[in-house]
């Protein structure tokens, strides 16, 4: 299969808000620089970004400070955040949040006196999360978008990155090869600076969040290059995911602000639990939660859709239909009738707190390569706060954006050769299930089976035995999924999609297994049957690793760098 | 509600080969599905992928109605894929799914989004901002402006109205449902820079719409782009232009580059967010108007072809039985404004059938004076009978209804009227002028 070769200064992976804020930053401080935006679905419809319930975390009022927000948030990581990152992040949220309004145009709730409204979310200290209904993420994206429109940058619609290309060293980033899906080519585009922004989205697991084209692409496409990554064991489960048996709309959330409003959780003997768990109950920060409701399900007290139920009717239906139209209407639309009636729920997978390893500026462990948002790890340590992940997504593909103009002013724009038959080997490599015969391998079944076994042995709660036992499992599934044979013609095959998508699943599986089987201890969104407690002298470290030569993560710990502030602070902090 | 056995549906996809090209044709499956209420159209067609046939495509992303990626036509509805169930169609019904219309399919299910993103670009629908402040602007959330806007922002550019629309396919300059709707909420918004640009741009657009609430009814965001259309036209009414209509080539010279600032002074009102009430006429640039293009008067006569000998009979003017007229003076010819129009209200009574009334009209009333003639206009626009008003700036006369113009000879300009304004009778007896009020 031929391909076509284009030239960019520079590339931009994903087209969530960290994405296009970047490209609007860079464009904004140097409009010569020829930008180009690959997303793998339509013009700003793909990501997590546009699917933000909640809000944003910002520092706004003069009774909250910077301070504050960064405790919060360290706390909430169980102090294994990178400092520096997670105060870059609170600092640089206040000017984001307002530039958001001021010079894209997007229109957050108000006060009744005219300013800008905050409420209340989990973890916090001070009221500060900034929102738009309970749609936040379409009207950021939706501007946003605009805002592309309106500049000279190039996107690429449905087009995805199957590979980063590399010098001959591998130390330096020359671009990505890229699949145009509807007409189903190969794409090379050559890029003097490259951004991953894909967003991870673990899907890996059999309930999740995300949508289902969100297949942690940018995280394995890291891995493969070399990039060197941390915190891989750190996987965050929302607590209230809605259960709609055989539905692809299973796992989608019921917002946190249910609970925050007093919303209780029953289990399948109709009782309430969460006083067995955490003084706060339901209010409880979401890693408690979600591993209560999880542990009450394997201790065979599950209601008989298999998870627990949440009960927001006892606040009064009017309350409930007044204060979460949306949540209602999307229970609704499968029978569950929230403001009367107790739903049923589940954990479900919801963010990867772990990602390339970056500084503040977004510079990785490879030139000429920026990781920004959800592909990026250390912002939020071991368990993110509601409201900070959009945060992080916005604030730092703002700063990557500055990061990538700036990069131009000291670097040439033409990279360095892309190492010779590279671009051939990946070619070959993703064709391959065209070209096979025989009995074939059913993808969709490879993907299932992928999912259950990383949500039972390596989910919300694991243990050394079963996360053993699940390497041999997801070495199984990989040998499989090269026995997958994709039929069709070459122009939107979704099969041939959900094979890439599977192929990525997979690497990051393997990751996440061998990080959290390094972690012996509870911390935050890591949880061990065999470790159940969190263990201060010997946990204070982060995860880092890289592809090995044998085709697994190679890894290495070390301590965490209490740059700003103690272990000790961080403990006392009190929200 | 719940099936407890299930049902099993047979379901017609639309199948299109760009390999192979021609008209397409369907495909028919049979799905037994346990829980209908459980199952949306999406999961409909993951299953038929999954278990019947690999090579089906169809489009989707976020499976929770705020992306817009899956929207489709079911059974003859334009809809979300992923908002839609199975039990929302009668369990004896078969499900027929289609791609959208009006859009280029690319395979199966999938259609081309981009001219309907190149409409999109084209109604300028970033913001714009109006000064370079640092603070997020204080503007009430019960401000006139706000409140005008409603949830109008909440679009997801899905096309569900755009397929459903039946004008787009007639009017290749109609922009269509939702990029009018995003310029409606941008026009309102206070904080935004490019208010006559963008106006500019949409408004002989919103003289395609024929009001038929098809956008409205299949809206997943529940938003009524019928709403932001006639907004416009009622914005264009209140804030009329001083110049007269350019020739489009130089409408197109004049019109800004994207990203470039080409803000007029804002009026007092509209900075302070009071949005559809200012009478922003003093401050309005001259030279920049083009609102009724000619394609429009061209459309306008081809409905009064086809529509007026219809509705001629029924709406305006003749009367099937024959009445006495009652002349009703309307002032001194002599007041009235040379080569001007002047509205003048009527007051009379008026026998209906069993009972008399007391009427109120308003009449225009135009006095040439090179010809030395009088011309009397009803008031009511040929149209739906709204009130026309003369515009003085633009010199025509204009419905806030439907967004008809009509010329000062009476004859349609632009928008949905069917025939000329319908003219009154009347005679001038010693320099009082009456008027023949049937």
């Amino acid at each position: 299969m031929s391909h076509e070769t284009l030239k960019t200064d520079i590339l931009i992976l994903g087209m969530g808000a960290a994405g296009q804020l970047a490209a609007l930053y860079a464009y904004d401080a140097n409009p010569d620089l020829k930008i180009t935006i690959v997303t793998k679905a339509l013009k700003g419809k793909g990501g997590c970004s546009r699917m933000v319930q909640g809000g944003l975390n910002v520092v706004l009022n003069d009774s909250d400070s910077h301070e504050k927000h960064l405790m919060d948030t360290l706390k909430g990581g169980q102090y294994v955040n990178d400092q520096d990152l997670a105060r870059t992040l609170v600092e640089e949220a206040t000017p984001t949040i307002k530039e958001m309004e001021t010079r894209f145009g997007c229109f957050f709730d108000r006060n009744p006196d005219g300013t800008i409204h905050q409420k209340p979310f989990a973890g916090q200290s001070f009221d500060r999360t900034v929102h738009k209904g309970d749609l936040t993420g379409i009207e950021m994206i939706s501007r946003t978008t605009e805002q592309i429109m309106k500049r000279d940058i190039q996107v690429l619609e449905e087009c995805r990155a199957v590979d980063l290309l590399t010098d001959d060293s591998g130390d330096e980033v020359t671009g990505a090869l890229m699949l145009d899906m509807k007409q189903g080519r190969f794409v090379v585009i050559e890029a003097a600076a490259t951004l991953v922004a894909t967003g991870g989205g673990p899907t890996q697991y059999s309930f999740h969040a995300p949508g289902p084209e969100k297949s942690v692409d940018g995280l394995a496409m890291l891995y493969r290059a070399g990039v060197r990554l941390r915190d891989m064991e750190m996987i965050q489960f929302h607590p209230t995911g809605l259960i709609i048996p055989g539905s692809v709309v299973a796992g989608s959330l019921l917002e946190e602000g249910l609970r925050g409003a007093g919303a209780h959780l029953y289990n399948g003997e109709g009782k309430r639990y969460m006083h067995k768990y955490d003084p706060a109950e339901e209010r409880a920060t979401r890693d408690v939660v979600s591993r209560s409701a999880f542990l009450e399900m394997l201790a065979g007290r599950a209601c008989v859709e298999g998870g627990i139920q949440i009960d927001a009717a006892h606040m009064g239906a009017e309350f409930v239909l007044k204060n979460f139209p949306g949540m209602a209407a999307r229970c609704r639309q499968f029978g569950y009738d929230l403001a009367r009636e107790r739903v049923p729920i589940s954990p479900t997978a919801h963010f990867v707190m772990g990602g390339a390893d970056i500084d503040k500026n977004c510079h990785t462990s490879l030139r000429r390569l920026f990781v920004a948002g959800e592909d990026s790890g250390g912002v939020h340590g071991g368990n993110r706060l509601g409201g900070n992940g959009i945060c992080e997504s916005a604030v730092y593909g703002r700063q990557a954006g500055k990061s990538l103009a700036r990069f131009f002013r000291t670097n040439s724009s033409t990279p360095p050769e892309t190492a010779p038959g590279l671009v051939d080997e990946l070619k070959k490599k993703f064709t391959e299930p065209f070209g096979r015969s025989g009995s074939t391998e059913d993808v969709f079944q490879l993907r299932r089976q992928l999912q259950e076994c990383n949500w039972k042995k390596v989910g919300v709660v694991r243990n050394g035995q079963d996360m053993e036992s699940a390497i041999g499992e997801i070495n199984f599934l990989k040998e499989e999924s090269k026995k997958v044979k994709v039929t069709g013609g070459d122009n939107y095959n979704m099969v041939w999609n959900t094979y890439i998508d599977l192929t990525n699943m997979i690497d990051v599986s393997d990751m996440v297994v061998a990080s959290a089987l390094a972690r012996k201890e509870s911390r935050a969104a890591h949880y061990r049957s065999d470790f159940p407690d969190q263990n201060d002298e010997i946990g204070l470290f982060n995860t880092y690793l890289t592809l090995g030569d044998n085709g697994l993560p190679t890894l290495h710990s070390e301590p965490v760098d209490f740059k700003y502030k103690s272990a000790e602070e961080c403990r006392n902090h009190k929200k | 509600m719940a099936q407890e056995q299930g049902n099993t549906r047979k379901v017609a996809i639309y199948r299109y080969d760009p390999t192979v090209g021609g008209d397409g044709h369907y495909d028919h499956y049979d799905l037994h599905i346990e829980d209908e209420t459980n199952t949306t159209i999406l999961d409909v067609l993951l299953r038929i992928q999954r278990e019947q046939d690999s090579t089906l495509a169809f489009r989707y992303a976020c499976r929770v109605n705020m992306c817009g990626s899956c929207a489709v036509v079911i059974n003859g509805r334009e809809g979300l894929a992923c908002k839609t169930n199975v039990s929302d169609f009668a369990e004896s019904k078969d499900l027929t799914i289609r791609p959208l219309n009006h859009f280029p399919v690319v395979k199966d299910l999938v259609v081309d989004m981009g001219p309907f993103f190149e409409k999109y670009e084209e109604c300028l629908p970033f913001f714009e901002p109006r000064d370079m402040s640092e603070e997020p602007a204080i503007i009430r959330p019960d401000s006139i402006e706000r409140r005008a806007i409603g949830f109008s922002t909440e679009c997801i550019a899905c096309g569900c109205c755009v397929s459903s629309c039946t004008m787009v396919n007639y009017h290749d300059g109609y922009a269509g449902p939702a990029p009018l709707n995003r310029a409606f909420t941008l026009l309102l918004d206070s904080r935004d820079a490019l208010y006559e640009e963008r106006l500019d741009r949409v408004l002989q657009s919103c003289y395609n719409c024929r009001t038929e609430f098809n956008c409205t009814e299949v809206c997943p965001k529940e938003i009524s782009c019928t709403r932001s259309i006639k907004f416009i036209q009622r914005l264009a009414i209140k804030e009329p232009f001083r110049a007269k209509a350019k020739s489009k080539a130089e409408a197109a010279a004049s019109a800004p580059a994207h990203g470039e600032n080409v803000a007029a002074e804002p009026c007092a009102a509209h900075a302070s967010g009071e949005a559809g009430q200012c009478g922003c006429d003093e401050n309005l640039d001259t030279g920049r108007r083009n609102f009724l293009a000619k394609v429009t008067v061209g459309l306008g006569a081809v409905s009064a072809l086809t529509v007026g000998g219809v509705l001629a009979s029924t709406f305006v003017g003749q009367s099937l039985d024959k009445k006495e007229p009652v002349w009703v003076p309307a002032g001194k010819l002599g007041d009235l404004k040379e080569g001007d129009v002047t509205t003048v209200n009527l007051r009379y009574v008026e026998n209906v059938g069993f009972y008399n009334q007391e009427r109120v009209k308003p009449v225009m009333i135009y006095r040439n004076q090179e010809e030395d003639k009088v011309v009397v206009y009803d008031s009511r626009c040929t149209h739906l009978g709204c009130s026309v008003h003369w515009d003085a700036r633009q010199k025509l006369f204009l419905c806030a209804c439907h967004g008809g113009a009509f010329e000062l000879d009476g004859s349609v300009k632009a928008g949905p009227p069917p025939r000329p304004l319908a003219t009154l009778e009347h005679r001038v007896e010693n320099g009082n002028i009456l008027i023949a009020m049937v």
